[in-house]
């Protein structure tokens, strides 16, 4: 069944600019589904994320939550609606009213949509405490946001989240503001009550090592500037990047293994990944290795290239002659130059990286 | 470019071979430090006994989680230690000179001329109300033994600004209100070599960024150490940016020192501390062996209630029964790789038969 749908979604915060925000912006969200938006900061994630929590109202287009238009819903539903989908934002130290003790920022919501009574509020507010790996104690309660660390405090937010019983959760960033030792654990909360309650999930990230792990089994969006330009099941979208940018971005991650992170070196694609979108033409002509005639005077379609994958490129093929899978690393067979002989010969240029014949690791 | 000595013999810009070992010019030396917060009963270390040296050529990760004291021990490398913090033990000594030796004025010309940092919250750095243009000619103004020319300190921080990828032009006249994100990050790390300093300490400079400005800051940085030959010491918490960048890493656990080595003997070698490998096996990152990562059971301990014996140990699966009750020493291999585990350090400790 599907949960979510964003219909035809166009949203301008300045009616004057040029570049919509959102453009365009197809998405669905099934029962027990996980969609990731991916994308770099300012591609419109984060509003796409608040439009479909109902926080933002978009500009042009329709959000159906099963099956019903939220702008139609009044009263009674329109209160279920608020309740069936929350959003956990990015950061945790401003997602928390410092003035409310933690046991009042949890209970306000079980008050307010009849999911506990003040007889059994503090039952409830125990309950869930144990289930998101806090302090279960009446103590935890009282404390403040301020006695929190991050990722306790990112915990209380999950809390928040999930207390209202959601059957959609919007997961903003979750774990860019905490430790890295700490991401794990968090994703692996939101893992288990997706298990546990076959909960759908839009999940916002702009690194692909974590959106791997969460979306296992899910969907990948990538975004840019407002416009969804590939995606398709995670696996498929990070083994086998068809669009340039997924490509580029995929390989600007740092990895942690200094041999492959020296292996995968490429100075090309932070310059590949600078400047601004095109306002004509494809929006990535202007960071395109790939970019000709065509891409710069006519949009790319999102088209399908089987399995599920969309990429809105009009050569969806050149990505896959560029390089080994990005995922992997290991030894190159034919290291050294990558030439633009092959295909229309008049691609720009291709990155030259050093293989590894020109370096000696020891031990 | 001197003493890249990471172990990984990459290639440098201008042709010459790293040389071996730990030779060259010591320019920050840590030794014994501990800051302390607080008196008496009721004081904290938050860091204690950390020795390190950063040679020049250095691209030097100070790695930890959060509260494990690498920013206080960054601060303290530029005497900043925010009050009520201070140096309680132990010193530090640049180019030779020890901090605490130095008469005020000495010590902030020596400081000045050779360390400078970009802090973790560069993008609030700026004044709102005049351009970044002005704001470089007040530090000019300030230090006309490095430019007696303005003229020139000018084209000089045009150039830094073409270094970390900013057109000149438009950064000069702009205000930080007008700047992203990443752009204002990459103009304080200009800003910040105006006055030509040996060593550039950078606190979280990709933590915030997304992945795009991530790799620009990575690359930069990597850039200006080939291109300036300046020597970089940077505090993180993400693995992946240290591999990537750094060519010596130190890591931290609770204000101590656990293990300290090149980037390769940290991520690669068989002898490593139990904490740094579950860090390791922390990362989600997009390889496939990112996909079994584990989360480091239980917590940071509180400084103020540390347990007995190693700091880790309630959080390790190979604690020993020594583990809780003695502090693990800081032991080195032949190749000084220094590691402070019971555990893995057992067979150095073992007298050769």
């Amino acid at each position: 069944m599907t949960l979510l749908e964003v219909d035809q979604v166009t949203h301008r915060y300045d009616a004057g600019s040029p570049r919509p925000v959102l453009r365009n912006i197809e998405l669905s969200v099934g029962a027990d589904e996980v969609v990731a938006l991916v994308g770099e900061s300012g591609c419109g994630k984060t509003t796409l994320g608040k439009i479909v929590s109902g926080l933002v109202e978009p500009s042009n287009g329709t959000i159906r939550f099963e099956g019903a238009d939220i702008a139609s819903l009044r009263g009674k539903k329109r209160r279920s609606w608020r309740r069936s989908v929350q959003m956990v934002h990015q950061d945790p130290y401003s997602s928390l009213n410092p003035g409310l003790t933690i046991g009042t920022a949890l209970g306000a919501g079980l008050l307010r949509h009849g999911l506990a009574t003040r007889r059994t509020l503090d039952t409830e507010l125990l309950a869930i405490l144990r289930q998101v790996g806090l302090d279960a104690t009446p103590d935890f309660l009282r404390r403040y946001p301020h006695q929190l660390s991050g990722g306790q405090r990112q915990r209380v937010a999950i809390a928040r989240a999930i207390s209202l019983q959601p059957e959609l959760i919007v997961a903003d960033e979750v774990t860019s503001m905490l430790d890295v030792s700490m991401r794990v654990a968090i994703l692996d909360l939101l893992l288990k009550f997706r298990r546990e309650r076959q909960l759908g999930f839009v999940f916002i990230s702009h690194d692909f090592g974590v959106v791997r792990y969460f979306t296992q089994g899910g969907r990948i969006l990538v975004m840019f500037y407002g416009v969804v330009v590939e995606q398709g099941p995670t696996e498929q979208v990070i083994g086998d990047p068809r669009h340039p940018y997924t490509y580029l971005l995929l390989k600007a991650i740092p990895v942690p293994d200094p041999d492959l992170a020296w292996e995968r070196r490429d100075v090309e694609v932070a310059e590949r990944l600078q400047g601004e979108p095109s306002l004509r033409g494809c929006i990535f002509s202007n960071r395109c290795p790939f970019a000709e005639e065509r891409c710069r005077d006519h949009v790319p379609p999102l088209v399908d290239l089987g399995n599920g994958q969309q990429a809105a490129c009009f050569f969806p093929d050149r990505v896959r002659s560029l390089d080994e899978p990005v995922t992997q690393g290991g030894p190159h067979d034919a290291p050294g130059v990558r030439t633009a002989a092959d295909e229309d010969g008049d691609c720009a240029t291709r990155s030259v990286r050093p293989g590894p014949a020109s370096r000696h690791v020891q031990g | 470019m001197t003493a890249v000595g990471d172990g990984l013999d990459r290639p440098s810009n201008n042709g010459v071979a790293p040389p071996q070992g730990r030779a060259g010019v010591k320019l920050v030396e840590v030794d014994g430090l501990t800051v302390s917060f607080g008196e008496g009963s009721g004081s904290v270390r938050a860091v204690e006994d950390v020795s390190l040296s950063v040679y020049e050529g250095d691209i030097y990760a100070l790695v930890g989680e959060s509260g494990c004291g690498k920013s206080t021990l960054a601060y303290s490398l530029l005497d900043i230690v925010p009050p009520p913090g201070r140096i309680s033990a132990g010193d530090v000594r640049v180019r030779g000179q020890s901090l605490k030796s130095l008469p005020r004025k000495e010590l902030r010309r020596l400081l000045g001329a050779e360390i400078a940092i970009v802090f973790q919250a560069a993008m609030n750095a700026f004044n709102p109300v005049i351009t970044i243009g002005e704001q470089v000619e007040h530090i000019l103004k300030a230090h006309p033994e490095v430019f007696p020319d303005r003229q020139e300190g000018r084209a000089y921080f045009e150039h830094l600004l073409e270094l970390v990828s900013l057109p000149p032009e438009r950064i000069w006249d702009s205000f930080e209100s007008q700047l992203s994100g990443g752009m204002k990050q990459r103009v304080a790390i200009a800003v910040t070599l105006l006055l030509k300093p040996s060593v550039l300490v950078l606190d979280e400079p990709t933590t915030a960024l997304d992945v795009l400005n991530q790799r620009l800051v990575i690359d930069i940085l990597r850039d200006l150490h080939e291109t300036l030959g300046i020597t970089i010491l940077f505090v993180t918490h993400d693995l992946a940016v240290v591999a990537e960048l750094a060519t010596r890493v130190a890591v931290m656990y609770a204000g101590r020192l656990v293990e300290a080595g090149t980037v390769r003997e940290i991520f690669k070698s068989e002898r490593r501390h139990p904490y740094v490998e579950a860090l390791i096996n922390a990362i989600p990152s997009i390889l496939d062996r990112g996909l079994t990562v584990h989360p480091i059971g239980g917590q940071v301990p509180n400084l103020a209630e540390l347990p007995v014996g190693c700091r880790f140990a309630p959080r390790c699966p190979h604690a020993q029964e020594i583990c809780r009750r003695i502090e693990p020493p800081l032991l080195a291999d032949d190749e000084d790789h220094l590691v402070a585990c019971h555990v893995v350090n057992h067979q150095l400790e073992v007298p050769a038969r």
